[in-house]
């Protein structure tokens, strides 16, 4: 049935609204990273919609040692952008590794019982919780403030996902295509490698994805776990103030931007396995 | 090619029993069928004979030799499943070649045999495509073919042909007994289709809820099933049954109260000596029994109330029920050109001979005329 004009107008404001909504800040985050200091201040009096005089600055500020009051820390960005790449990827590589393959194993041969369930619950844990205790627990093996510490918790805490992700996606691969290779005479092994693996690499780089978008992104576990020598990049972000200027929202913004770069692009690369059907289209039933 | 010895077979999983004390003999060469309903038990018996699953009680050899120990990879055997285990990352040529790669066979006896295969198959135009854009019966024929240029020597074909579509099935049947007949290997056959059993084995095992009921020929299977259970499977439509009791030498229908079947005196003594109780069954197949308008003397007729009919074409199958009956629906299968209309009454038509007696407790055929 055709609908009412006003009906189908009404429907598009309302789909405009909240385009405009989800958009906003990152348009808002862009525009910040080029505006030059008198701009994302209210120091001129008035908001401006677009950077007047686009610049640099913020995003050479980030790199520069004390450069008057864009950028009063000791440090500069480049500590924190390293140490979030590595750590982000060392745990990622750990929770996607293990996870595949305690997701195969509990797939393929119910190993551990009930383990998938009590993974799922650990997961629903939120980490703030246990923060004390870990705080605790890390300081006596002496992994605060280091890049172990950080990336074998983050490989902890993103440990259940994968495996959960893992399950159902081997849950999916029919048993005869294990059983077909074992037929041919390869090991238990060497059918899962030879043969399920290649049909998984959809679903494992979907799960590293996502597990290192939350690894990346993480807050609270490294605030709590390291120092401001020692930091990763939302950390440093929260630090970027000045006792002058308060908020430096100018290069705050530029290293948001930084900083969304590496999932994007993963996130770009892995696209045409992000696409289910053709992962999942394996066997035909 | 190997003959097959199954040995009392069992598995259970868990509580329940799949398979239980299952033996089997299959000579060289032959085409079993195993036939049953789905979760009788075939396809754990054929993992077992694979060595995917190993038995928890019983033995399985081949050629005299005792399998269990022996890995799947080892014994010989090819696997066809009923999801095709085509690798859907390969292309067809790879998924072929995938079982003489694991051997280690040089790459131009690989090249060599790959094509032969695809020939015997007719799929030599696809063998470049990548296996996840295959029709089904390509795809069908790449498991196949995977499994054959192996050269096993037992094929283990577990419901290949279930998820084709029912033209292309028949076309299939003929290409696997074709193969079959060339190549000769001990072939074992896991359906639940009786015309797929029927035309293609040598010699059918029928199962039923984890145990053997009957291993024959499938004319044997047919024409003397050994009880209830396989004669109501096989054959469609399925056997017409009617409960009755038998009492010196005469046995009276519960369906029809008014006709009795005399049994010749010949068979009286054998029937008193097998017969413990009085309750019978009575089996007779659609084919044998014969609609009338009005019989000759000296038939035996029973009467009947046409409730509808399905012209198939070759054939006209019949349905009816006795009068006074609550669940019996009798079938009848009549020539192409015979029409009969709803509610009209009809007289059942049969001989002797096509009689199948059966004891109603222990199921077993008593007696075939």
């Amino acid at each position: 049935m055709e609908q009412k004009l006003y009906i189908r107008v009404l429907k598009y404001i309302l789909v405009l609204v909240i385009v405009l909504a989800f958009f906003f800040p990152i348009y808002w985050t862009i525009t910040m990273a080029f505006k030059p200091h008198m701009e994302w201040t209210s120091a001129a009096g008035k908001i401006f919609w677009v950077p007047n005089k686009p610049t640099f600055t913020n995003f050479t500020s980030l790199f520069q040692r004390k450069i008057s009051i864009a950028s009063p820390l000791a440090s500069t960005a480049v500590r924190p952008i390293v140490n979030s790449i590595v750590v982000s990827i060392i745990s990622t590589a750990l929770a996607v590794v293990v996870g595949t393959m305690a997701g195969y194993a509990i797939s393929r041969y119910r190993a551990g019982g009930n383990i998938a369930f009590m993974l799922l619950t650990l997961r629903m844990f939120p980490p703030a919780a246990v923060i004390v205790p870990l705080m605790v627990l890390w300081a006596y093996l002496g992994f605060v403030d280091t890049a172990h510490g950080l990336f074998i918790l983050y490989g902890l805490v993103t440990l259940p996902f994968a495996v959960i992700l893992m399950k159902t996606f081997f849950d999916e691969i029919p048993k005869e295509l294990d059983e077909a290779a074992v037929m041919d005479g390869y090991s238990n092994w060497g059918a899962f490698v030879k043969y399920v693996l290649p049909l998984a690499k959809g679903a494992i780089s979907t799960t590293a994805l996502f597990c290192f978008i939350l690894n990346w992104s993480d807050f609270i576990l490294a605030l709590i776990l390291t120092d401001k020598d020692w930091s990763t990049i939302p950390v440093y972000l929260d630090k970027l103030q000045s006792g002058y200027v308060g908020k430096l929202y100018g290069p705050k913004a530029a290293l948001a931007l930084i900083a969304a770069i590496p999932p994007v692009v993963f996130g770009v690369l892995i696209q045409k396995y992000l696409v289910r059907g053709l992962t999942f289209g394996a066997i035909k039933k | 090619m190997a003959q097959i010895t199954l040995d009392r077979l069992t598995k259970r999983f868990g509580k329940q029993t799949a398979v239980k004390d299952f033996s089997l003999e299959i000579q060289e060469n032959e085409f079993v069928a195993l036939l049953g309903p789905s979760g009788c038990g075939k396809t754990t018996t054929m993992n077992m004979i694979s060595g995917l699953l190993k038995p928890d009680a019983g033995k399985v050899y081949f050629d005299g030799r005792e399998m269990n120990e022996v890995p799947p990879g080892q014994r010989g055997v090819g696997f066809v499943f009923q999801n095709y285990a085509v690798f859907t990352h390969m292309s067809a040529y790879k998924n072929i070649a995938c079982g003489l790669k694991v051997k280690k066979v040089p790459e131009e006896e690989i090249q060599k045999e790959v094509r032969s295969f695809a020939k015997l198959l007719k799929i030599e135009n696809i063998l470049n495509t990548d296996a996840g854009r295959l029709s089904i019966n390509d795809m069908q024929k790449v498991a196949l073919a995977r499994t054959l240029v192996t050269k096993p020597q037992i094929v283990l074909l577990d419901e290949p042909l279930s998820n084709l579509d029912a033209a292309l099935r028949s076309v299939m049947r003929a290409e696997l007994k074709r193969i079959h007949l060339e190549l000769g290997q001990t072939t074992i056959y896991v359906t639940h289709d009786q015309v797929e059993a029927m035309s293609l084995s040598d010699r059918i095992a029928v199962m039923n809820f984890a145990v053997l009921e009957q291993y024959a020929t499938p004319d044997e299977v047919y024409h003397h099933p050994k009880n209830l259970f396989v004669a109501n499977f096989i054959g469609s439509p399925t056997i017409n049954f009617f409960k009755g009791k038998y009492k010196n030498g005469e046995i009276s229908l519960e369906d029809f109260p008014k006709g009795k079947i005399q049994v010749f005196n010949k068979y009286k003594g054998e029937i008193d000596k097998r017969l413990k109780n009085e309750n019978v069954v009575v089996g007779i197949r659609p084919e044998h029994l014969k609609l009338v308008d009005a019989g000759k003397k000296g038939e035996m007729l029973l009467q009947a109330k046409v409730v509808g009919s399905e012209p198939l074409g070759s054939e006209t199958v019949v349905y009816l029920k006795p009068e006074g009956a609550v669940e019996t629906i009798i079938k009848s299968i009549m020539e192409s050109d015979y029409r009969v209309d709803v509610n009209d009454i009809k007289l059942l038509q049969f001989s002797e001979e096509d009689l199948y007696l059966f004891d109603e407790k222990s199921t077993e055929l008593l007696l075939k005329f």
